[in-house]
């Protein structure tokens, strides 16, 4: 509790009669808990520069070779000096769509569904499956989508290639569907498989913020709204939602940040290829952080410098997803009280 | 109550002590060993774990192996983060203009097993699988350029004259991440076949002459998949749907999945399967490098094993390197004399009794000189066992008395395995079931093929009923494949069963005609049609009456019980 000190008045008229100035003194333990608070506020931002200042460090080499040509080039050859993020970065971004658009209707009705109708027992076991599922390692989830997915997405993605084809994002080189001897493998290891994988991994995240935010809808204006005679789902459309709806865009971006960064499922799903390949059906794709997986281990220091400017570019791009989420959210009604 | 409790308690603690005492906890071993760490090549880790394994369940010894690739292996033990690497190609090659530094600390070179790079692939005639196809390294070294894209290409069918090749698209599967393997098959690729491999390198924009790279250049637009790891690349062809697609992987892992490998084509024009026998009759052609106070001692240069003249020769046959420390302390240097000691005795295992499962496994053991030499580098290490070891007292295949048996014993091809109108139908690798070769391409080795084509015509007609008449191509029976197998239709409408669609008649007479047809999946979802909606449907009908009645039953009997309550 901070008291209120009483400072000496100062012995002059009624003429300087300016308020007086308040001081709380807030005690010892309050002001070392204070600065606890504040070095790890602290702590944690300066954290983030380093880490985005020793990438653009060591990533300066290559930048400065490479030029404006580095965000043009799609093939990556750093010892020959030919080499951008066109293709991968592209890809990253596919993939995190697709990932998101899968993911977004999933958790959005898993968490209407935990907060709205499951009754109290379902809902505890629900909750911790979701969690758990957030907590599966992702390799296992690559392996899942490598090992069994691809097989059985097949058939739609054969599907969706053949009467969608027309699309140009779903076109699909070199697959003929009048000819039953074309290969299959056209349609394996593509965005869309990767995509899928990252966004079985990212729902449980969006899920259990938006969860978290639909039960903080006010009970009384849902109350309200049975009132007027509204059903259970005209409450949720005309309360719960539009409450929610800060924390289901923060919600999804805080998804689409961790999908543009996922790196061991994406790596052992996709086939990489080094060019612009818009055709999210089509086998080959790559992403940033699964280039970098893949090349790390190569010895020059020059290549290594272009990976560090490809994972600056990285950073840079979840930087600026999060931050954007973070300024949705905490301008929504919801999102004053939520930690998304 | 009490003193019951207390009693029963007393009994359990006094019966779990008994339990504890009585199983005899495991002999302390006389020397504990520490912790070591490796990491690297991918080709030779089916045989690394099975060592590991070994080592962990006799001495209780931990190695940990990671198998993320040799390019990884080899730049891990340089920064120091793991204890011994193991690679297929040395360190201070160039590739791209970019030449590998070897490491700061201390290093050597130590042979751990021999084996064939395969090339493991995933094709079907007739519907059913092919387990006997041969290549050329024209062949193969075009396949993987993009310059033959199809099966029944000319060059394949001059390989393969007892198959009907289907035209169907051939999907070269490669290695994304840096790969020894890759490393040992662009080495192959630049030294032998150097006019296909710099045209391609060339296509795909890393200049005219490439030579050898860990890491395999994809050309966009073409059908290549490129996954990363030897289990990727064979966890990609094994399965169903990359029907048409080969890759380059280690023999073991071919023999692991169940799955074959292409007999290649060597020097002397005989088409070999890449056995344990075959990769050391043709690693007797592999120089060596004996110069002692190189750092470069007992690196390989396979130019003569690519050209060996033995008829028994497994072309892309090679040694598998284990990086060892050789210096404590400095710089990025892990090491410590413990660690040396576990590494030693590591080593002075399986370069002895370990070589014993190389053949099972997929590889091939290492010859007395390569096992003796592997000894003087591991005393190397420091900290290593230096106590003398008779090597004569090693369950060592390739040495017993003096003679490399396992070369003296090496079986030649049959007459059938070579190039020209002949092909033997045996089985390779994982995929032992023979397949079915053509009447005019099959020699006289095996006797199976001739005079059965009759017994093989049931396939494609059973279901008409009439079934003289339909040929191999037609769906018959509307199952969605059509004409598998070869089809005896057509010739002489008598001979067939009107019921059974069996040829009745002498199988020699009709079997002649050998046509072959291609299985192809007409339209989607055939799997799932009247049939499988069927037998969902009886599977719910048997869960209703095996969990229905004591269901209802219960509801009735709480209804009942709730309305009695109220009344």
């Amino acid at each position: 509790m901070p008291t209120l000190k009483r400072r000496p008045l100062p012995a002059a008229g009624e003429a300087d009669d300016v308020p007086r100035r308040l001081f709380a003194d807030p005690g010892v333990p309050d002001r070392v808990f204070r600065a606890v608070a504040r070095g790890g506020g602290g702590l944690v931002l300066a954290v983030m520069l380093l880490v985005g200042g020793f990438l653009l460090l060591r990533a300066w080499e290559a930048l400065r070779r490479a030029g404006w040509s580095f965000l043009t080039t799609a093939a990556w050859d750093p010892d020959s000096g030919h080499f951008g993020i066109a293709a991968v970065l592209l890809g990253t971004v596919l993939i995190a769509l697709v990932a998101v658009c899968v993911a977004v209707p999933l958790a959005t009705g898993a968490a209407l569904y935990i907060s709205e109708y499951a009754s109290p027992r379902l809902r505890q076991t629900l909750i911790s499956v979701v969690d758990l599922m957030a907590a599966v390692p992702s390799v296992v989830y690559g392996l899942w989508g490598f090992f069994w997915l691809e097989g059985h997405v097949l058939p739609t993605a054969r599907f969706i290639a053949t009467y969608f084809g027309w699309i140009p994002l779903f076109k699909v080189d070199g697959a003929d569907p009048h000819d039953p001897l074309a290969p299959e493998t056209v349609y394996t290891s593509s965005t869309f498989i990767a995509g899928l994988v990252v966004g079985m991994m990212v729902a449980p995240i969006i899920c259990s913020i938006m969860r978290e935010v639909f039960s903080q809808a006010p009970a009384g204006e849902r109350e309200g709204a049975y009132a007027l005679g509204a059903t259970k789902w005209g409450m949720i459309r005309s309360v719960v939602l539009p409450f929610g709806k800060g924390g289901m865009i923060g919600g999804t971006m805080l998804g689409l940040g961790r999908a543009l960064g996922e790196t061991i499922a994406v790596y052992m799903v996709i086939s990489p290829v080094f060019a612009v390949q818009p055709h999210i059906l089509q086998s080959g794709t790559s992403s940033v952080s699964s280039l970098i997986a893949l090349r790390y281990g190569e010895a020059g220091e020059f290549s290594m410098s272009a990976l560090m400017a490809a994972g600056f570019a990285l950073f840079l791009m979840t930087l600026v997803v999060n931050f954007a989420a973070s300024s949705i959210v905490a301008r929504s009604r919801s999102g004053a009280t939520s930690d998304a | 109550m009490r003193p019951a409790t207390a009693f029963r308690l007393g009994a359990t603690v006094a019966a779990l002590l008994c339990a504890l005492l009585a199983v005899h906890p495991p002999d302390a071993h006389a020397v504990s060993y520490t912790k070591i760490t490796g990491s690297g090549s991918t080709w030779s880790s089916n045989a690394l774990d099975q060592w590991r394994r070994n080592i962990s369940a006799n001495l209780g010894m931990t190695v940990n192996f990671t198998a993320n690739g040799s390019s990884q292996g080899r730049e891990q033990f340089k920064n120091g983060v793991v204890d011994f690497a193991v690679s297929e190609i040395p360190y201070g090659l160039t590739e791209q203009g970019v030449t590998d530094a070897p490491p700061t600390r201390g290093y050597a070179y130590m042979p751990i097993v021999a084996g064939g790079t395969a090339f493991m692939y995933n094709l079907k005639i007739g519907g059913k699988a092919v387990t006997n196809l041969r290549l050329s390294g024209d062949s193969i070294a075009k396949m993987f350029t993009g310059r033959i894209t199809m099966w029944n290409a000319p060059e394949i069918k001059a390989d393969n004259p007892g198959l009907t090749l289907p035209a169907r698209r051939i999907v070269p599967v490669v290695r994304s991440d840096g790969s020894g393997t890759t490393a040992q098959f662009t080495t192959w690729m630049a030294k032998e076949q150097p006019a296909t491999w710099n045209a391609y390198c060339a296509q795909v924009g890393r200049g005219s002459n490439c030579g050898m790279t860990s890491y395999y250049p994809v050309l966009t637009g073409s059908s290549m998949i490129a996954k990363s790891g030897s289990l990727g690349v064979s966890g990609f062809v094994r399965q169903p749907q990359a029907e048409g697609s080969i890759t380059y992987v280690e023999y073991s892992y071919a023999i692991k999945t169940g799955f074959p490998v292409a007999k290649m084509l060597n020097s002397s024009g005989y088409y070999v399967e890449p056995t344990a026998s075959s990769v050391a009759v043709a690693l007797t052609g592999a120089q060596i490098d004996q110069d002692k106070s190189s750092s470069n001692y007992l690196t390989q240069i396979l130019d003569n094993v690519y050209e060996n003249s033995d008829r028994r020769t497994y072309p892309m046959s090679s040694y598998s390197y284990m990086i060892l420390p050789t210096s404590i302390g400095g710089d990025k240097n892990p090491m410590t004399e413990a660690k040396g000691l576990s590494l030693g005795t590591f080593g002075r295992y399986f370069l002895c009794d370990g070589q014993q499962q190389a053949e099972e496994l997929g590889y091939s053991p290492l010859p007395k000189n390569l096992v003796q030499a592997g000894f003087d580098q591991l005393e190397k290490v420091p900290g290593a066992p230096t106590s003398s070891i008779n090597i004569n007292d090693c369950r060592n295949p390739t040495f017993s008395g003096g003679v490399n048996t396992l070369i003296k014993n090496a079986p030649y091809p049959k007459s059938c395995d070579k190039k020209g109108t002949t092909q033997c139908s045996d089985g390779t690798a994982g995929a032992k079931t023979p397949t079915q070769v053509n009447q005019s391409a099959n020699g006289g080795s095996t006797s199976g093929g001739s005079g059965s084509g009759g017994g093989s015509g049931s396939g494609g007609s059973s279901g008409t009923t009439g079934g003289s008449g339909s040929a191999g191509g037609t769906d018959a029976n509307g199952d969605g494949k059509p004409g598998t197998g070869t089809s005896a239709g057509g010739t002489g409408g008598a001979s067939v069963d009107p019921d059974t669609g069996q040829v009745l008649g002498d199988g020699a007479s009709s079997g002649t005609t050998n046509v072959a047809a291609n299985p192809m999946n007409v339209g989607y979802g055939s799997q799932l049609g009247m049939r499988g909606a069927l037998m969902a449907l009886s599977a719910v009908l048997l869960l209703g009456v095996v969990v229905g009645p004591p269901l209802v039953a219960r509801t009735m009997a709480a209804r009942a019980r709730r309305r009695g309550g109220a009344a």
